[in-house]
């Protein structure tokens, strides 16, 4: 995020697109809601009508994968009306005049043949949006999981770079993070582009001082693979595979290519406190320590950084993750892991990232800062961009619409988006065994609209069998509002209801990221059968309770 | 120059002590600074000041009735006494009136963060006097079915912090004061059941709460449990927002979670899973053992160094018959920094290769 | 479509959701076609004015009359209040069970017992078989022979229609004020005229609006406060059913002088006919070109909108009428700030009462220093008294304030009836508590009642005789006030209740000392710390009660007696 979470309170404008904040993240929410008691105005951008949109002045429901289309438009209307801020444009932004002779095509009455909705709303969000003082940008995975989900991206800052709200208190664009430390993991490294301190990997200082620091003179400079790669490269170029805690069988798109890709491994190694589906594909599972069992460090969403401390001791064995992989590297003859304790691990990231360098185990256990923290007397960094964008000036994209890798045709009439729900998360391995979750959410079901649930011959409950290019499964159908019509919506995280086996129709060039939420799909009746008359789920919940 | 001005300006007397303040700052939050103990029950400094309890209220001079310092603003030249026998006996009073109103004064502190402000008080004050005996005010709800949060209304002293909470800190409105008077009950719309509310069982009403009369239902099942509860400071473990929450624990045994008021990302607010998804961590399913893999396909448990062998040996094997760029690791959003630095540290360190990534992409 | 098909919930929606203050119309519409509240009525009213579900059901359940159960609205409410349970209210109440019957705090009509509410009508009777509508009772002329305000023209046949009013000088003062006076022209002379609030609390008018005309932000609102919740009070009551005109044309005069566009009347619901009366008055005027845009073809513009209550005394206070008037729940609000600079939407806002507002015209017509002349010992002005109880004559009095109580009694009502003797009698409806013995010997004006330990307030007064069980007469006022508070703060929702407990002999102590000390500590820590008016007033009953007839509370708690008869 490029502003922290306590500026959410703070906006007049609040931009939220693909973003089911209330469920996802709801005390994030709490910050939106009390800056709308305060009066400021909501624009919500998704294709279902969730709680979000209830509390909206403007609610766009845009068909999914067009939001490009919708931030085109409302960056025509802002351009036309002349809302820009000229003065940041010109000291701290670059190629704005092409980007503004590009606008002139994107037409409120152009997206709205994209997107399926009113033109009149969207020229009303872009109107709101451009006179904002500030407006802020809220999205999540709505965005990034898409086939284009950089051009989103993209798009966004083009909306906030032309009325200057970057650098601003109250202002930004402002990606949720979906767990708790995934902002972490970016941070120290364990992400294929970057070194720890986000140093992309083909500057040659850095993979210099890695090289050396890690006693590695060979270190590839680039050559980055993602997980997507590497998981079509199993058994053909990868044949060994080290997993720390990701159910990545269920969490993945296209779940049954996934199964398929880690049984062709020579070797697979899994880290967890559970045996998830995934553990269940691997040679060795070693047994981790959990949350309130490990000491450690995390980063959330707004760049803090944050001691997690012990409270219990693990059951029987488990052992930290540091401590497992050092254990697996020392045997291999891995230099540099002789390390005692998380405190050694910590403060050898802190050396080694920029960002990191003025923390230190000692400092993270006193007080919680932002990154960057250059020194060790810098005070953090809660507003990011205030002075200057790290290189140089913003610059704005010229960008296009492109339909999503798959739309919707005669023998898949139907789309489907997935996300998350507020009582369950992701893979469901923590929160399914929590008691009493159950109570509020004991099944996955499929959101269809009513108009379509009675169209398509459906009662509440019927099962449902749901297809698309890759894969099907078997689902309950609900009919909600939420649903707009000709679109369903299920969550990924009951592993009896996978649902991940429908999605994967494509990934962001750039990114490697998922296209999770959309794909085409086909719905029918599910034929009655016995596992269908009574709930088929109750073995695998019972110990849930 | 004018800032010294305006400083000199706003000063006032407390207890007999000159002290300056900020325009718009209430005689509460100044004497709060001050370190006076003015006592309060309807508080909760993250909600809008309300005025219901009274026990804060202050002589101030000129003013021919104590005013309540928690919603009355400081001004330049006041003259406010906080601690006059009066006063104290004033709160005495209010407090024999309101423990006359409830089954109980004593409650297990498992119920919520602030369930023994109201006991606190009654016991500083030696209000457990029996006078003012009457009807109760405040009736338990026994039909509501939800395994968090326990409404055991007989407790209720209609302070509204868990109203006002709701609406003002939560953003959900989902409960409401029925009725007026003596007869004021807190409830959810139609009276019923929480499930059939917009709440989202964050637990905020039930942190606030200063008599336990919302309680958290998870956390009781400890209280007869043997041991003193202990608190550790940490980080939800669920959403990148980084909630700070307190573990609760007896022995061995995580038997709760309160959010941490001074949390920096979320004062005080949780949502349902950092709430109340933490049993998770003590399951029965948890790993316990290194497990290996046996030719028939199924695990067998192992000790760690026959496992680690095991598992280097796969590496060892891949690296010879394949080479460096024949391995992968993905590391988890979920574990701490350690763990992702050693994961992308054994890829680089180990193979050369950036082959190393996470789920941020799924 | 028929005319007489009842309107769908949408239709409603649509008529009110863009009216300022729409909630208590809306739910007054639904509440009037179904006969109650439903479900589905709250859940579409919440959508549309986008109130949270749970707020608006915890605000519907606040108010007495709001009925959630079908049917409700037919079912018959009796008043049970201090003066009806004197003469047979709770009889009534007994004979209408099978009916379905309720009781319902006072009910404004003290000087004709006793009033039942049925469907959208008042009906007044002492038995099940001799319940009517009947028009409320006209003002008699004056005893005195005393120069009046506001009665000066109510007798007048017609008064109550646009042409009757005109008839006697009606809408001279607003002319006058728009064609010959600047606004603050008109300030001062209200000023001068040292006309006071008459709803209770008696702040200078004049002050008040010069406050709201000083006060930044727009649109600023004249409040009528026609709530006119006090025991024992129907001032306002005779103002509304017989000179409406002098209201609207108080509220306009308002307008002028504060600078404010739009002006609300917060109507008690026990008041239906005087809610018809109203409505017709506002639509005449407007018609007229005397309400609404270029008022008297000037620039001044004004807009008055008639708002119910629901039955809540507690909104009769300004911050809670303001919050219920708001759609809020009806909670008093915390003073400072004050109505004037954060008063409706936080705007500026004159709250004024019925009989305030119906004293301007007069004033402007005639002067600042005849208003002043009207009153006695270098007291301003005139004072409605609501007389109700064991007297000959009850009805509404126009006094010259510094009267002598006694004057008033015995000289005007005619004293009370042959063989009994004036025991005691309220002040202030029932919070100002009793006066008896010597205390009686006073004059109608604050400073001479609060000598005696109570206040003159609104000025309702009601008079127990010699029959009667004073014990029983502070019980029935606390459980009004019980039974009113509104239980925002712990003094009062409490110290009600345990009173009330106290007086019934439901609970407390059967030792007299420990009795009277509880009694006593529960009335001096409401007094020294409730939020509102409501909870520093009740205690002047029990306080009163104990300094005027010891003996009889001795005999109650003791020898659990009643008292008298
Ligand atoms: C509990 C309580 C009830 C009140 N009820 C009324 C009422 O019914 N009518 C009224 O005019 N004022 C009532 N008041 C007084 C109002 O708060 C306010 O002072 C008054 O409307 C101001 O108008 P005035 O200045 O013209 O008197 C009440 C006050 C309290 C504390
Ligand atoms: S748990 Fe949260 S949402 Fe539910 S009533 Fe309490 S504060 Fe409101
Ligand atoms: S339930 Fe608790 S927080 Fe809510 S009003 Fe009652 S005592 Fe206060
Ligand atoms: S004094 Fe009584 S009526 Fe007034 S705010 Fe307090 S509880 Fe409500
Ligand atoms: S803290 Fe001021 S009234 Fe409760």
């Amino acid at each position: 995020m490029s502003n922290p979470l306590a500026d959410m309170a703070k906006p007049d404008v609040i931009f939220c697109i693909g973003t089911n904040m209330t469920e996802c993240h709801p005390v994030a929410a709490t910050g939106l809601k009390k800056a709308m008691a305060r009066g400021a105005k909501l624009i919500v951008a998704d294709p279902r009508r969730i709680k979000l949109a209830e509390l909206a002045d403007v609610y766009l429901p845009i068909r999914v994968g067009s939001d490009v289309a919708l931030l085109l438009a409302m960056a025509h209307v802002i351009e036309r009306e002349g809302l820009m801020n000229r003065a940041f444009i010109e000291h701290r932004t670059a190629g704005w005049e092409d980007f503004r002779r590009n606008l002139k095509a994107f037409t409120p009455e152009w997206a709205a043949a994209i997107c399926e909705v009113p033109a009149a709303d969207i020229e009303r969000a872009g109107l709101i949006y451009g006179r904002g003082r500030p407006a802020a940008i809220y999205y999540t995975l709505g965005i990034t999981e898409h086939i284009c989900g950089v051009d989103n991206v993209q798009s966004l800052c083009n909306l906030a770079l032309m009325t200057g709200n970057l650098g601003v208190e109250g202002g930004g664009i402002n990606p949720m993070r979906g767990q708790n430390n995934i902002q972490g993991c970016g941070d120290c490294g364990a992400e294929t582009f970057v070194f720890p301190g986000s140093v992309k990997i083909d500057d040659v200082a850095a993979r210099d001082k890695f090289a050396n620091a890690y006693q590695r003179p060979d270190l590839d400079l680039g050559q980055a693979m993602t997980k997507v790669t590497g998981l079509q490269e199993c058994g053909k170029s990868i044949h060994a595979m080290l997993i720390d805690g990701e159910n990545t069988v269920v969490s993945d798109p296209d779940r049954n290519h996934c199964e398929h890709a880690l049984k062709s491994l020579d070797h697979l190694v899994v880290i967890d406190i559970f045996m998830t589906e995934t553990a269940k594909l691997a040679h060795v599972v070693l047994p981790a320590t959990a949350w309130a069992e490990t000491d450690g460090v995390a980063c959330n969403t707004e760049r803090r950084v944050q001691r997690l401390r012990a409270a219990v001791p693990p059951p029987g064995e488990a052992k930290p993750d540091w401590w497992i992989i050092a254990e697996i590297a020392k045997r291999l003859g891995i230099p540099g892991f002789d390390f005692q304790s998380p405190a050694d691990v910590f403060n050898e990231l802190c050396s080694l990232s920029p960002t990191y360098g003025g923390l230190d185990w000692e400092r993270v256990s006193r007080e919680s800062l932002n990154w960057p923290v250059p020194t060790k007397d810098h005070p953090g960094t809660p507003i990011l961009h205030t002075e200057g964008f790290t290189n140089g000036r913003g610059r704005f994209m010229v960008l296009g619409y492109r339909d999503p890798a798959e739309v919707v045709d005669d023998a898949f009439p139907v789309w489907l988006t997935t996300g998350r729900r507020l009582q369950s998360y992701h893979t469901r391995t923590q929160t399914g065994r929590a008691s009493g979750i159950d109570y509020l959410l004991s099944e996955e079901s499929l959101e269809v609209n009513p108009a379509d649930a009675e169209a398509w011959g459906f009662l509440d409950g019927d099962w449902a069998i749901v297809t698309s290019r890759r894969g099907e499964v078997k689902i309950k159908v609900r009919s909600t509002d939420r649903s707009p019509r000709g679109t369903v919506f299920a969550s990924f995280s009951f592993a009896d209801v996978p649902v991940n086996n429908l999605t994967g129709s494509g990934y962001d060039p750039t990114t490697h990221t998922a296209e999770l939420k959309v794909c085409a799909v086909r719905i029918e009746r599910a034929p009655v059968t016995l596992e269908s008359a009574h709930d088929p789920r109750e073995p695998e919940n019972a110990h849930a309770r | 120059m004018s800032a010294t001005a305006t400083e000199r300006e706003l000063t006032m007397t407390l207890d007999g002590e000159a002290v300056g303040f900020r325009a718009g700052e209430t005689i509460y939050q100044v004497a709060q600074r001050t370190k006076k103990s003015i006592p309060t029950l309807c508080y909760d400094e993250r909600l809008e000041a309300f005025g219901a309890c009274r026990l804060c209220v202050v002589e101030v001079d000129g003013v021919k009735a104590p005013v309540a310092s928690c919603t009355t603003k400081a001004t330049a030249g006041m003259v406010v006494r906080t601690d006059s026998p009066i006063i104290e006996k004033y709160r005495k009073t209010l407090l024999e009136l309101v423990v006359s109103e409830n089954r109980e004064v004593d409650v297990s502190p498992l119920r919520g963060f602030a369930s023994q402000e109201f006991t606190t008080l009654v016991d500083r004050y030696g209000a457990r006097t029996g006078r003012f005996k009457g009807r109760q005010s405040g009736t338990s709800n026994k039909t509501d079915d939800n395994p968090f949060i326990l409404r055991d209304y007989d407790l209720c002293i209609s302070c509204y912090r868990c109203v006002r909470v709701c609406a003002e800190q939560e953003g959900d409105y989902a409960i409401t004061m029925m009725n007026r008077g003596f007869g004021t009950q807190i409830t959810t719309e139609f009276n019923g059941r929480l499930k059939d509310s917009a709440c989202t069982f964050c637990g905020q009403c039930v942190q606030t709460c200063p008599t336990g009369a919302l309680a958290d239902k998870k956390a009781l099942r400890a209280a007869d449990l043997p041991g003193e509860i202990a608190k550790t400071r940490t980080i939800c473990p669920y959403c990148g927002v980084g909630c700070s929450v307190d573990l609760l624990t007896k022995g061995d045994r995580l038997i709760g979670v309160q959010p941490a008021m001074d949390g920096p990302a979320n004062q005080g607010a949780l949502c349902i899973k950092g709430q109340f998804a933490f049993d998770f961590v003590q399951h029965d399913d948890r790993l316990k053992k290194p497990l290996v893999r046996q030719p028939d396909g199924s695990f067998k448990e192992t000790e760690w160094d026959e496992a680690l062998d095991l598992a280097a040996a796969g590496f060892r094997r891949s690296l010879k018959e394949h080479g460096r760029r024949s391995i992968y690791g993905i590391a988890s959003g979920r574990a701490p920094h350690e763990a992702a630095y050693s994961m992308q540290k054994f890829i680089r360190a180990g193979f050369g290769t950036h082959y190393i990534d996470n789920c941020s992409r799924a | 479509m028929s005319a007489h098909a009842a309107p769908s919930t949408a239709d409603l929606v649509a008529r009110w959701r863009d009216e300022p203050a729409p909630l208590l119309p809306l739910l007054h519409a639904l509440h009037d076609r179904d006969g109650f509240l439903s479900e589905d009525a709250l859940r579409a009213v919440s959508q549309a004015l986008r109130i949270p579900l749970a707020d608006l059901f915890g605000t519907v359940t606040f108010y007495h009359h709001f009925s959630r159960e079908p049917g409700g609205l037919n079912k018959p409410r009796i008043c049970t209040g201090n003066v009806c349970c004197l003469h047979g209210g709770n009889e009534l109440l007994a004979a209408l069970k099978s009916q379905g019957a309720t009781a319902m705090p006072c009910a404004g009509r003290c000087d004709e017992p006793v009033p039942v509410l049925r469907g959208h009508e008042q009906l007044v009777g002492t038995s099940a078989t001799s319940l009517a509508a009947k028009p409320t009772p006209l003002p008699a002329p004056n005893p005195g022979g005393c120069e009046e305000c506001i009665f000066e023209s109510i007798r007048e046949p017609g008064r109550a229609t646009l042409e009757g009013y005109r008839r006697t000088g009606g809408y001279e003062a607003l002319s006058k004020a728009v064609r010959e006076m600047t606004p603050t022209q008109l300030l001062a002379l209200v000023t001068e005229s040292k006309l006071a609030g008459r709803g209770g609390a008696g702040f200078p008018t004049g002050v008040k609006w010069q406050a709201v005309a000083d006060a930044p932000g727009q649109p600023k609102s004249i409040v009528c406060n026609a709530d006119e919740g006090e025991p024992g009070c129907f001032k306002d009551r005779a103002i509304m059913d017989y000179d409406p005109h002098a209201l609207l044309e108080g509220m306009a005069l308002a307008g002028f002088a504060t600078g404010a566009p739009r002006g609300f009347i917060y109507l008690r619901y026990e008041y239906p006919e005087t809610f018809r009366i109203l409505e017709r008055a506002i639509a005449e005027a407007e018609k007229a070109g005397l309400l609404g845009v270029n008022i008297l073809g000037g620039v001044f513009n004004f807009t008055i909108h008639l708002r119910r209550g629901a039955g809540a005394y507690i909104c009769g206070e300004e911050g809670s009428l303001l919050n219920s008037l708001e759609g809020k729940h009806p909670f008093p609000r915390n003073k400072p700030p004050f109505p004037v600079t954060h008063g409706f939407e936080n705007l500026p806002t004159a709250v004024n009462n019925v009989e305030t507002l119906a004293s301007v015209p007069p004033i402007v017509r005639k002067g600042a220093a005849w208003y002043r002349g009207l009153g006695r010992n270098a007291h301003a002005g005139t004072k409605l008294i609501s007389l109700s109880g064991d007297i000959q004559h009850p009805g509404n009095y126009e006094v010259p304030i510094g009267l002598p109580l006694k004057t008033l009694l015995h000289d005007w009502a005619g004293g009370p009836q042959t063989g009994r003797t004036i025991q005691a009698v309220t002040m202030a409806g029932l919070s100002g508590g009793f006066l008896a013995g010597d205390a009686l010997d006073c004059t109608l004006d604050e400073p001479s009642i609060r000598g005696k330990g109570s206040f003159l307030g609104a000025g309702g007064i009601i008079v127990f005789d010699d029959s009667r069980d004073m014990v029983a007469a502070a019980h029935a006022a606390m459980e009004f006030f019980a039974h009113e508070s509104c239980g925002k703060c712990f003094p009062c929702r409490i110290g009600t209740q345990r009173l009330t407990e106290r007086l019934n002999g439901e609970a407390g102590p059967s030792d007299l000392a420990a009795w009277t000390q509880e009694v006593r500590d529960i009335g001096t820590v409401m007094r020294a710390t409730s939020a509102c008016g409501l909870g520093m007033a009740a205690p002047f009953v029990t306080d009163s009660l104990l300094k005027f007839f010891p003996e009889q509370v001795d005999n109650y708690v003791v020898s659990k007696e009643p008292n008298n008869r």
